[in-house]
């Protein structure tokens, strides 16, 4: 597995486990293509939680315009793993 | 000019599609700029005066766009000064034309001040072009916009299928399609858009406007002081949720179908809004581009802010233990203060910011039933159908006794609706039906009704069927889920039983079934009626 896609499945289960705590529901596993309305519950106002949330649990912050266009999870785990710092987090170890 | 009008059908509507046509031949600039200005002329139909008020505000944003892609990136705080002024300009401009007269009769209210101000008159579709034009700006302050030009610019404040009602779009989604779009006529969307007008023109003249001509009186009286009895009111607040949910929805499948002629899918509106099993669900499927406005606009920025700054505090945010202050700072005051605008959007009254607040209150209650639900029984399985029947009950009960409100003319007429559908003024049945019903009706405290009873059962006939297409029929965007009828719809949309077996096909029984509603649509437009939504 690639150094990207490592990263990308540990950024995922953190997100899920997130959401699963924001809904009470331990259910919940998101993929890269899981979209606000495939998880019943996931409001806007869980929406804004979990932004906060995530934000919290990775050090960064995400630009307003980012929030409100973020097409899926796909995207969110992106521009996560964009604004992380360079080998900062575990399992993102350095490229060969 | 109305999309249900012979001048548009018959004259506008094939003369700008040919012109498209033809000057696409020349290549897209031409047929773009024929776009503009056939807009232009459908714009000026009503009242010339309204394009000397429309253009100058296209330019004026178009300019402050502009400065603010310049100053963006180097001098961040004057591009905030900017931002914040082209959206003052836009609410100032939005609130001369709609809320003038509204203030200065708060004013008169209130402080008993004389109205100085007697008539101003409304630019058609003001609310909602002035909605795109601040998305717009706070778009391309954002950085979601790069690149952009004044024939774009005009193009997507003017494109006329969306141009007085919406639905509302984002430059975002709409530019690349017309700078991908083939600029001719081709088959398969003339037929598609030709079908979504078909079922928005049969919606509009033949359901809406026949459940109209019993709602209309109800109110009528109830304003002139009548109290409605039960049933009478039940019917005015059941048949007006109908009429304006078949009146709007047809308006946004024409739209649609006149946008998918020019091969431009525009984003969905309504998708079954009286069958959500909450009110938050309700507001994803009613006037669904509004919502998203509202939330991307109003909603997610002041609550992402209050939330984080909660947060930077070390005070608690909504989650499992909410507290109080966090209900109350998190939920409640962004909610009300975005339904609060949402009402005073809808119109320059009294009764319309109740209603928005009304909704905002719905809203609270639910997401405050689910944060309960969450924190007092974490492992109760959901979606149960005693859940899912009472969460629908509630749900359409709430949203028709809001309807009365948003209808009446005044606060005053909404109350004495709410009385009657409470049962205060008692109940009434047509004297045919009283008669036959032997002693039971008298014993009951029911009275005999001697007015119009034949009138009073076609209405709760006309009731049930609109009822029973709202609650039970596929939706348009479900009949034509494989040809993408609004941006973004899925074939899978189209995945349930009934829909499955009714899908839209280029057939010849669906030819013949359009052709009877679009017939019986056109040949209702000699009453001419127009949309709710175009005082907007």
């Amino acid at each position: 597995m690639s150094v990207a896609a490592n990263s990308e499945t540990e950024i995922l289960a953190t997100l899920s486990g997130i959401l699963q705590d924001l809904l009470g529901d331990e259910a919940i596993h998101l993929t890269m293509q899981t979209e606000r309305q495939d998880v019943p519950g996931w409001d806007s106002l869980a929406y804004v939680n979990f932004i906060v949330a995530t934000e919290m649990a990775f050090g960064i912050r995400f630009k307003l315009a980012d929030v409100e266009s973020f097409p899926d999870v796909g995207a969110i785990v992106r521009a996560i793993g964009a604004m992380r710092p360079p080998g900062g987090a575990p399992g993102a170890a350095p490229a060969r | 000019m109305l999309f249900n009008s012979y001048v548009f059908l018959l004259a506008f509507l094939p003369a700008t599609l040919i012109g498209f046509h033809l000057t696409g031949r020349f290549g897209r600039d031409a047929a773009l700029l024929w776009l503009i200005a056939a807009s232009l002329v459908f714009y000026a139909w009503w009242r010339p005066l309204n394009v000397l008020l429309i253009a100058p505000s296209i330019l004026i944003n178009y300019a402050i766009a502009r400065a603010l892609l310049r100053v963006a990136a180097p001098r961040p705080r004057l591009a905030r000064v900017l931002l914040l002024g082209g959206i003052l300009f836009n609410i100032a401009f939005l609130g001369y034309f709609k809320y003038a007269l509204f203030l200065t009769s708060v004013a008169h209210d209130v402080f008993g001040t004389n109205r100085l101000l007697t008539a101003v008159v409304l630019p058609l579709g003001i609310s909602f072009i002035t909605f795109q034009k601040i998305a717009f700006l706070v778009d391309v302050h954002g950085g979601r916009i790069s690149r952009f030009s004044l024939r774009d610019y005009a193009l997507f404040v003017l494109f006329f299928p969306q141009l007085v009602a919406g639905p509302i779009v984002h430059y975002r989604e709409m530019m690349p399609q017309f700078h991908a779009a083939p600029c001719r006529c081709r088959a398969e969307d003339l037929a598609v858009g030709a079908s979504l007008f078909c079922f928005g023109l049969f919606k509009k003249g033949i359901l809406a406007d026949q459940i109209a001509t019993y709602v209309s009186p109800l109110y009528a009286a109830a304003a002139g002081g009548a109290h409605p009895a039960l049933l009478d009111a039940w019917l005015a607040a059941l048949g007006f949720t109908l009429q304006i949910y078949f009146d709007f929805s047809g308006y946004t499948d024409m739209a649609l179908g006149l946008a998918r002629c020019f091969g431009i899918r525009l984003p969905m509106n309504f998708n079954s809004p009286l069958r959500a099993t909450s009110i938050i669900e309700f507001w994803l499927r009613w006037h669904v581009s509004l919502t998203r406005f509202l939330t991307a606009y109003i909603y997610n920025p002041l609550s992402l802010a209050l939330t984080r700054r909660r947060l930077a505090r070390g005070k608690a945010v909504i989650g499992r233990r909410t507290t109080p202050a966090a209900f109350v700072t998190l939920l409640l005051f962004p909610t009300l203060l975005t339904m609060f605008l949402s009402g005073l959007w809808h119109g320059a009254g009294y009764q319309y910011v109740l209603w928005g607040v009304l909704h905002g209150v719905f809203l609270c209650i639910n997401h405050g039933w689910r944060l309960l639900r969450t924190r007092l029984w974490p492992k109760a399985r959901r979606g149960t159908w005693p859940g899912t029947a009472a969460g629908f009950t509630l749900t359409f009960l709430a949203v028709v006794a809001a309807m009365a409100l948003f209808r009446a003319p005044t606060v005053g007429t909404a109350l004495r609706l709410w009385g009657g559908m409470a049962g205060l003024n008692g109940t009434t049945l047509p004297e045919a039906i009283y008669a036959h019903l032997g002693p039971l009706p008298a014993a009951l405290g029911i009275l005999p009704d001697w007015s119009g009873g034949a009138q009073s059962l076609e209405a709760w006939a006309w009731t049930a069927v609109l009822l029973a297409i709202a609650l039970g029929l596929p939706n348009t965007l479900h009949l034509l889920a494989a040809h993408e009828p609004a941006l973004g719809v899925k074939p899978q949309a189209g995945a349930g039983w009934l829909a499955r077996r009714l899908q839209w096909t280029p057939s010849a029984a669906w030819a013949v079934g359009l052709a009877v509603l679009g017939a019986a649509g056109f040949l209702s437009l000699g009453r001419l009626s127009e949309f709710l939504y175009w005082q907007f």
